[in-house]
């Protein structure tokens, strides 16, 4: 049970996420460029990346995760979390979860299916606490680290 | 069984001789045929939007936006859009106009999913609403006239219910095996046999006075701002408001707390849980708004409006306890005789107490701005406690606010059913 308070409560790790080594599109990021006044510019090819927000989250079993709706970033621009919006019917009953940067695999972002993967099955994100915009946010990390969050958890200490 | 008739109070020196309209059957299959593509239509906005727009891309505050600026104009458009129907010479052409508006803005969100156009379009759809529903109701009392009219709509709560439960099943189809995009092009195709329907409807057979609840109307003396002031001083049109105000307090954000609870707890049988919340009680109203309706004219308003709110106690109090998602689905059957009593009995007390003033529809569109003001405060509220003190205190709470309703209209609703009537001598 590992809870780390702070801008994030990110449960970690790596334990169990062998099986979802997420493979990262060929393209480099551009370098940053120097005081020149002329920013460089770098062509992606649509078929090795894609805007994130509104694609829809498959599980390994291809069950229906909901959508992307936000992506969390740390201070140092790192990307933390991803928002999905899950479950529901026309609308009624989702639920915006937090899920690790780490359990997502893009590699099937810029085919034709054009979804995020998610190593989680819906059993296990079901529970999750909902994420709510302004409070602490708990993060649902790999297979192996899902206990540590009961639906419950009373000792969510504001982050202020 | 002398169920104290000492209440009844004569709201206005009623007991006229009516005589019953008899329209024709074109019209009132018209009408059945109308109210149920309405419904059919209507079912694509509400929540789905969200998961439309998400699916585009937007982010959640656009989203937040439209939605909020959607709901103020509904409540802003409810007033004017009775009055509106109030001062129109052909209810069907208002109804017609209305509709053909909802159906462009369904399109015009299927196709140009940009901002400007949806913002248009939420706007476009909610004062069109504002204007339909008022509308519906002036065609059925104009039809009908005052005797017939519980019956009327009773029979319109069903044919309504039973659209909104179909469209939501086959919206959901569509959703999933075609696209979100879909849902919105079905919902403009559904306006054409709509119109097909309220073609149907013989205008003549509207009596426009009768639709306003103006039959006994002295001549108008075209001092609006005090007809809408007497209307609202009339103390069981101000007691139903405020309760009414309080059922949906209670009511409107049950169904959103719990259908999050049963995707927490039910995996991959949610969402066929969650459909089932939805369809189960449309399923109900269908079943026994046309008694409810019925019961209405014999026994009276009031014994009805009390079972409405003592089904929203019931259903807030078990909502409290129960934890097995199965049952909650089970529970849910208690909304639709609510609703189905509610939604009946609200159209027909304000037909009761406007009859003979011309302003049936503006009380409406009143009426209508006390729900709309309750329904927002209670996704406030309840959201609120839901995220300090957990679902159940939710629910806790909305029971609560149920039983307040339930204790003022007990304790303060006279019965407004004309002394009269159809019904036996007391």
């Amino acid at each position: 049970m590992t809870l780390i308070f702070g801008l994030l409560v990110a449960t970690s790790a790596a334990a169990g996420a062998a099986d979802i080594v997420a493979q990262e599109s060929p393209p480099t990021t551009p370098p940053q460029s120097s005081p020149a006044p002329e920013p460089s510019a770098v062509v992606i090819d649509k078929q090795y990346a894609q805007g994130l927000l509104g694609k829809e989250v498959r599980s390994a079993a291809n069950e229906d995760m909901g959508r992307v709706v936000d992506v969390i970033v740390d201070r140092s621009g790192g990307v933390r979390a991803a928002i999905i919006d899950f479950g529901g019917f026309l609308g009624v009953g989702s639920r915006k979860i937090a899920v690790d940067w780490s359990v997502l695999n893009f590699s099937a972002i810029a085919d034709k299916r054009s979804v995020v993967l998610l190593a989680l099955t819906r059993d296990q994100v079901k529970a999750a606490p909902e994420y709510k915009d302004g409070k602490p946010i708990v993060v649902l990390g790999a297979a192996g680290s899902l206990n540590p969050l009961p639906p419950l958890d009373p000792d969510q200490r504001p982050a202020k | 069984m002398a169920h104290a008739p000492n209440r009844a109070i004569a709201v206005e020196p009623a007991p006229v001789h009516e005589p019953q309209p008899k329209p024709s059957r074109a019209s009132l299959r018209g009408l059945d045929g109308f109210v149920f593509f309405v419904a059919d239509v209507q079912t694509g906005f509400g929540p789905f939007i969200a998961v439309y727009l998400t699916a585009q891309a937007w982010t959640q505050l656009d989203i937040g936006v439209i939605l909020s600026v959607g709901g103020l104009a509904a409540l802003a458009g409810q007033i004017p859009g009775g009055a509106i129907v109030d001062a129109a010479r052909s209810e069907r052409m208002v109804a017609g106009i209305a509709i053909v508006l909802i159906g462009l803005s369904a399109l015009s969100l299927a196709i140009w999913p940009i901002y400007p156009v949806v913002l248009a379009a939420a706007v476009v759809h909610a004062l069109a609403s504002c204007a339909l529903g008022p509308a519906m109701a002036a065609i059925s009392l104009g039809l009908v006239g005052h005797p017939g009219i519980g019956e009327r709509l009773g029979r319109n709560a069903r044919f309504a219910s039973i659209g909104n439960g179909m469209a939501a099943g086959a919206m959901g189809m569509a959703g999933y095996l075609l696209s979100n995009r879909s849902v919105f092009i079905v919902t403009a195709l559904l306006v054409i046999p709509a119109l097909l329907m309220l073609v149907r409807i013989r205008g003549d057979e509207i009596d426009i006075a009768r639709a306003h609840g103006g039959v006994l109307a002295a001549p108008r003396t075209g001092r609006r701002l005090s007809d809408l002031w007497h209307l609202g001083a009339q103390r069981p049109f101000l007691v139903l408001a405020a309760g009414i105000a309080l059922f949906h307090l209670a009511n409107a954000s049950m169904l959103p707390i719990m259908a999050r609870i049963v995707t927490t707890r039910a995996g991959d049988w949610a969402t066929v849980l969650i459909a089932a919340c939805i369809v189960v009680p449309q399923i109900m109203v269908a079943l026994v708004s046309p008694w409810v309706g019925r019961q209405a004219q014999l026994i009276g308003r009031r014994p009805l409006l009390i079972l409405a709110l003592s089904a929203l106690v019931l259903r807030g109090a078990l909502f409290t306890f129960v934890r097995d998602p199965v049952l909650l689905v089970i529970i849910q059957a208690l909304d639709g005789v609510a609703a189905a009593g509610v939604g009946v009995m609200v159209p027909l007390v304000v037909a009761d107490v406007t009859r003979g003033t011309g302003h049936f529809n503006l009380a409406l569109g009143m009426m209508g701005t006390a729900i709309g003001l309750g329904a927002s405060v209670s996704t406030t509220v309840s959201g609120y406690i839901t995220d300090h003190y957990g679902s159940a205190a939710a629910f806790a709470g909305l029971a609560f606010a149920a039983a307040l309703s339930l204790l003022w209209m007990w304790s303060m609703m006279p019965e407004t059913r004309p002394r009269a009537g159809i019904a036996p001598e007391p």
